[in-house]
């Protein structure tokens, strides 16, 4: 129940409309009383002008009249309170939801390899409309268990106390009952949800490797194993069904016993003169009023259980400590001038054990274009992603322009830090908002201009929608080189002081890409660029370059110094020469 | 040349189907699948006849006896009360029991007849159906474990999972659904036939409700069908940006997006929750009249009943028996129109599964197989073999040569050159029919896929792992693989060495899709189970995915122990891959560009020339 607690902060936003909606339920259930008991009053009515006596306070129409103003009042009070808790239920899905994505916006790889989209969706969807679902019917079922015995039995004890008083000592037995069934039923249907669960991985993880099956021969095996798991889940099902079947089977025998003293004792009463037929029947229908909350405690488990269990996973992504957090000195310029001092930088990811950088010491000075090569796994783009603070960035070791990294504003670094990844991602949308992400009002002749410099712009022109072309699932879809342009794109069109393009060339030929580097090179002269590469044709572009190992600095200098040096980078040059006719040939 | 048939439409597997109109045919279609427990179903029909007869007779027992003969003293009365007020009389005169208390007695007997007849018809209502629709569930896998890779290259995996489980578990909502809805409807009906011969004019007068009931559901059902469209597409909406943002949620973060994008969220999110309120005011009215219909129908019992009694037509117990009788003749009426929702949703979800059961696609099997020897050489033949995946698009053309039993072949290549559909023919997971392939001189087409792919054994690339332990993981349920033999076969593909550091060893049970396990490990066991298999040819499309050095020395070494002393065809894409093997064949474009040993093609100074430099640079 602790988990729930966390709503409770929720809630206290809509008291107004949740004691209003408990109001209001209270009201109903009084009307509904009153339904019952002017019904009796009619009963008692016809008996006594069949009997012949005339002297009546009211006749049958106007009871009717006020029978049916009970019911067409307790119509609106009944409206107006379901509606106003549902309310509150979805109110609370849609803040629930608002910090949901508040929170993931803010977190970085940490939270992201812990949890995978599908795992942050289903608790966005499923978890969250679990505790939307016990918010409006759970304060109802609440309401219901409250309100009806209270109602049930003053109504009771106003007609015939002793009558009361034997049939209420039956209660307890029943609550008593009914709890532990609750119990065993929410039992059960949580093992139905995982039998059922595991049912959808078992298919999914079968039909993904259905290849691997078949190659195998397994189909018959497969079938085989298949139907464990689905006679697995049948049978959970049908234990479900009799634990609940068995509840609505026992609980009307605790009521006919409860009804059987009624059609005793009532009995007596009415021959004995002491109770009319009418309150006879008003018992009856007390009576039912006094179980049905009962009927209800079973679903009511099982709803705030589904819900704690919902709660607490979605708590989880709320709470989520963001790992990189902004905390400017105010001490810091307002532009970058793009130098960068990297002092004695250790770093390992977290639950890794090895480092995976180890003691870096760079200096780029403004206005640099500096080059990065290395195998995968060397390092490179641990490395770069410290300069936009992807990643963690240890204190004392990142500065730009004489301050550490973490005393600029976040927002103010990424601005200026422009970091083009490796793998291209696009957004569902047009061209020119995949481009002008981070400044969807940019003028659109700029767009083009970067476009250009990234070389896609003649695809573009040649799409009939032009820059409004949607890309992806709902529109054109884009080659690998493409999109890694349009990526690229998205990178020149903003006024970076540093610009880091990480191996973001690898979907295209080296003749384009030539061709971007040198339009690149006027555009971006004496501006701090950083590129990653593999190909040294693309490295020779930079004024500097550095060969990262295992984590660490192996060599810098400039291209002819590495290659006068005759170390690693040498050796890459050689074999790239070699195959540089090759490569021309192929494509 | 055997003519190709027409191509089948998969796309219809991605189409959403509505539903929208009762399909007799397809009810009957399912009911297929219930025949075997129809005896169970009947037992369930006569059990809630029982159980409804129950139910009447305890309202029969306080109104007409309780009420009119034992308090009003009225036994001339011509009102219906099947036999209990006699039955009262036989047990007072037999027991010399009081009235009151043989009215106790009959009251308690009926009750638990009553329980144990619904809750019997409950058990084996429920039995039949789970049965019933486990058996479609397992008939539907069977039927798609055995489709071809042509049907899984365009059929996506999840619409498939889908028909599995949502579709079904539809249908089990909507036959229990019907189930109660026959549990309502019964007593509905016995209620009425008493309620007819106790007074035809009263209850004519109630049945007028019924028709309302329905105007208002329909006016109801009309009224939100737009908003609940509406709200749906919000909540697709709202989950499309959460997704979107997940997705790419660094290029989010680099672009210093996060507060637009919240802003742009909180709209949709706003947007959904004024579309939920509204949606709300109207069901929320709806609920409540319906909950409404009882009471109005007690008042209409009251009113009316009242000129019955004093017409003398009606006694008191019989305007009783009235009010008792609103509640099952209103439940099922109400809940009529909420089973329709889920009706028509089961509707389109008996298509799904029917449709997915109806696809008859399959490879072609021999009709007179040829039988293989109990020991294959090995030697394997192309000739002049085209294939393509969609006609106009050839993957392979022409391509023609032959393995030598024992022969380790490379195939090397750049991307899109065919490499892997060579194997996939190799394997039969497509049919073919231009050019041939022949294995020991025996033509594929005349040999049986499962005989085949037991004898010719494909690693792919995926290297599925199976929920289950190690041990069958590596014996895929073989009897013939014990538990010596699968260690044997991991200690010469260096699987063993991890599989005894897990925590259970060979019985470790993986977890889903091997997620215990790492890249490499994987390997090495689709390894160790392949040559627990011990297939005389072996094909295997080697892994692209980098592992550290260490693992990459193991897996060098067992698949170089693996494909000792069989035929072994390798799509290779590490040098010391194809060092291994003893000839080299050169895809381009679907055509075989060179063929031949390291060294010749080497001389040739060609494209395998280059592919080395350029693939091989970094290894």
């Amino acid at each position: 129940m602790k988990s729930l607690n966390k709503l409770i902060p929720l809630l206290r936003n809509y008291k107004g409309q949740i004691f209003l909606g408990l109001f209001a339920f209270f009201v109903a259930r009084f009307f509904e009383i009153c339904t019952y008991y002017l019904a009796s009053l009619g009963i008692d009515l016809i008996a006594d002008l069949y009997q012949g006596i005339t002297n009546l306070s009211f006749t049958i129409t106007e009871l009717v009249l006020a029978l049916i103003a009970t019911v067409v009042l307790r119509f609106f009070v009944v409206s107006a309170a379901r509606r106003a808790i549902r309310r509150v239920g979805i109110a609370v899905a849609h803040d629930l939801r608002q910090d949901l994505y508040r929170s993931v916006l803010a977190q970085g790889p940490t939270f992201f390899s812990a949890f995978n989209v599908g795992d942050i969706m289903t608790r966005a969807i499923q978890d969250i409309s679990l505790v939307q679902r016990l918010v409006s019917f759970g304060f109802i079922a609440l309401v219901i268990m409250v309100y009806a015995p209270l109602f049930g039995v003053g109504a009771m004890l106003m007609k015939s106390v002793p009558l009361t008083l034997l049939v209420v000592p039956l209660l307890p037995v029943i609550f008593v009952y009914t709890v532990k069934m609750a119990r065993e039923m929410g039992n059960s249907s949580r093992e139905v949800q995982n039998k059922l669960s595991q049912l959808s991985s078992h298919t999914q993880e079968n039909l993904s490797g259905i290849r691997t099956v078949q190659a195998g021969v397994q189909e018959k095996n497969e079938s085989d194993r298949f139907w464990k798991t689905n006679d697995g889940y049948a049978l959970s099902f049908f234990e479900q069904a009799r634990i609940n079947s068995l509840m609505s089977a026992w609980l009307p025998f605790f009521a006919s016993i409860a009804q059987l003293v009624i059609v005793l004792y009532g009995g007596f009463l009415v021959i004995e003169g002491d109770m009319s037929v009418g309150d006879l029947v008003f018992f009856f229908a007390c009576l039912s009023m006094l179980l049905a909350p009962i009927k209800m405690a079973g679903f009511l488990v099982m709803i705030v259980q589904r819900a704690a269990v919902a709660s607490d996973r979605i708590f989880e992504i709320i709470e989520a400590d963001p790992e990189v957090k902004d905390n400017p000195s105010g001490e810091t310029p307002d532009r970058i001038s793009g130098g960068i001092l990297i002092k004695n930088l250790n770093f390992s990811y977290p639950n890794r054990g090895a480092l995976n950088l180890r003691d870096i010491n760079i200096e780029v000075q403004s206005g640099e274009w500096l080059g990065v090569v290395g195998k995968v796994g060397a390092g490179k783009s641990t490395l770069l992603k410290m300069l936009t603070r992807l990643l963690r960035v240890p204190s004392e070791s990142v500065f730009l322009d004489g301050h550490e990294i973490f005393s600029y504003p976040l927002g103010q670094l990424r601005k200026e830090v422009v970091f083009v990844m490796q793998d291209s991602f696009l957004f569902d949308e047009p061209i020119f908002s995949n481009i002008s992400y981070d400044k969807p009002d940019r003028d659109v002749g700029d767009v083009w201009k970067a476009a250009d410099s990234a070389k896609i712009s003649e695809s573009i022109a040649g799409f009939p929608k032009k820059m409004q072309t949607v890309v992806g699932e709902r529109g054109v879809t884009l080659s690998g080189g493409q999109k890694q342009r349009t990526t690229l794109a998205r990178g020149f069109v903003r006024d970076a002081s540093i610009l880091v393009l990480d191996d973001c060339f690898s979907s295209v030929d080296t003749e384009t890409e030539e061709h971007i580097l040198l339009q690149l090179k006027e555009l971006r002269k004496n501006k701090t660029t950083i590129i990653v590469s593999h190909r040294v044709s693309t490295l020779r572009h930079a004024d500097r370059i550095i060969y990262m190992e295992d984590g660490s600095v192996k060599e810098t200098g400039s291209h002819t110094e590495l290659i006068n040096k005759k170390g690693s980078y040498y050796k890459l040059e050689k074999a790239q020469n070699l195959s540089a006719d090759a490569v021309a040939e192929l494509t | 040349m055997e003519n190709i048939k027409p191509k089948k439409d998969h796309s219809v597997f991605e189409t959403e189907l509505s539903g929208a109109v009762l399909n007799f045919q397809l009810l009957a279609r399912i009911f297929f699948w219930l025949k075997p427990y129809r005896l169970r179903l009947v037992l369930s029909a006569i059990l809630v006849l029982i159980a409804s007869f129950a139910t009447v007779l305890l309202e029969i027992l306080i109104s007409r006896v309780l009420v009119d003969y034992i308090i009003m003293k009225d036994t001339e009365s011509l009102m219906p009360d099947l036999g209990m007020i006699s039955l009262t009389q036989f047990l007072e005169r037999e027991t010399h029991f009081g009235d009151l208390f043989s009215v106790g007695i009959l009251f308690f007997s009926i009750t638990v007849i009553q329980g144990v007849a619904s809750h019997w018809h409950r058990m084996t209502l429920t039995a039949s159906i789970v049965k019933g629709l486990r058996d479609l569930r397992q008939d539907l896998f069977e039927h798609l474990e055995t489709r071809p890779s042509s049907f899984y290259d365009k059929v996506p995996v999840g619409r498939l999972m889908t028909r599995v489980t949502n579709d079904v578990e539809a249908l089990f909502e909507m036959l229990r659904g019907f189930g109660s809805l026959i549990g309502e409807f019964i007593p509905f009906f016995v209620a009425l036939a008493i309620m007819f011969s106790a007074s035809i004019k009263l209850t004519f007068i109630l049945l007028t409700l019924i028709p309302v009931v329905w105007v208002v559901t329909f006016i109801f059902k009309g009224a939100t069908r737009e908003i609940f469209r509406e709200v749906r597409d919000s909540v697709s909406a709202l989950n499309q940006r959460l997704q979107e943002s997940l997705s790419g949620i660094q290029v989010v973060q680099l672009s210093v997006r996060e507060s637009r994008n919240f802003l742009d969220y909180s709209v949709l999110n706003k947007l959904n929750r004024r579309l939920e309120f509204r949606s709300i005011n109207i069901s929320t009215f709806y609920g409540a009249f319906n909950d409404s219909l009882i009471a109005i129908g007690l008042g209409m019992v009251i009113w009316f009943g009242a000129e019955e009694v004093l017409s003398d037509s009606m006694t008191i117990g019989g305007v009783i028996l009235f009010t008792r009788f609103m509640t099952m003749l209103f439940t099922p009426v109400v809940s009529l129109g909420e089973q329709l929702n889920v009706l028509f949703r089961a509707m389109a979800s008996g298509e799904r599964i029917f449709q997915a059961l109806d696809w008859d696609e399959q490879i072609k099997e021999p009709e007179s197989p040829s039988p293989l020897p109990d020991r294959l050489l090995g030697r394997i033949e192309f000739k002049d073999l085209s294939f393509s995946y969609n006609p106009g698009v050839p993957v392979l053309s022409n391509v023609s040569f032959s393995v030598a039993a024992g022969e380790k072949l490379a195939i090397v290549g750049p991307t899109g050159s065919g490499k892997s559909t060579l194997i996939r023919l190799l394997g039969r997971f497509y049919d073919f029919s231009d050019g041939s392939i022949f294995l020991d001189g025996i033509d594929l087409n005349q040999i049986l896929s499962k005989e085949l792919r037991r004898r010719v054994g494909v690693v792919l690339q995926d290297f599925h792992v199976f929920s289950g332990s190690i041990y069958e993981n590596i014996s895929l349920g073989n009897p013939l693989v014990t538990k010596k033999k699968a260690q044997e076969a991991a200690l010469i593909t260096n699987a063993h060495d991890f599989i005894t550091r897990l925590p259970q060893g060979y019985d470790t049970v993986m977890l889903e899709r091997g997620a215990n396990l790492s890249h490499g490990q994987r390997q090495l066991l689709a390894f160790a189970r392949v040559l627990a298999a011990d297939p005389e040819v072996l094909v295997l499309d080697e892994a692209t995915a980098s592992v550290d050095t260490e693992t990459e020395l193991l897996i060098e070494k067992g698949l170089e122990n693996l494909i000792e002393n069989r035929t072994a065809i390798l799509i290779a894409h590490r040098l010391q891959t194809v060092r291994k093997s003893d000839r080299i064949l050169v895809l381009n474009e679907g055509k075989v560009a060179e063929f031949g040993t390291e060294k010749e093609l080497l001389s040739n100074r060609d494209l395998y020339h280059k592919l080395h430099r350029l693939q091989f640079q970094d290894k």
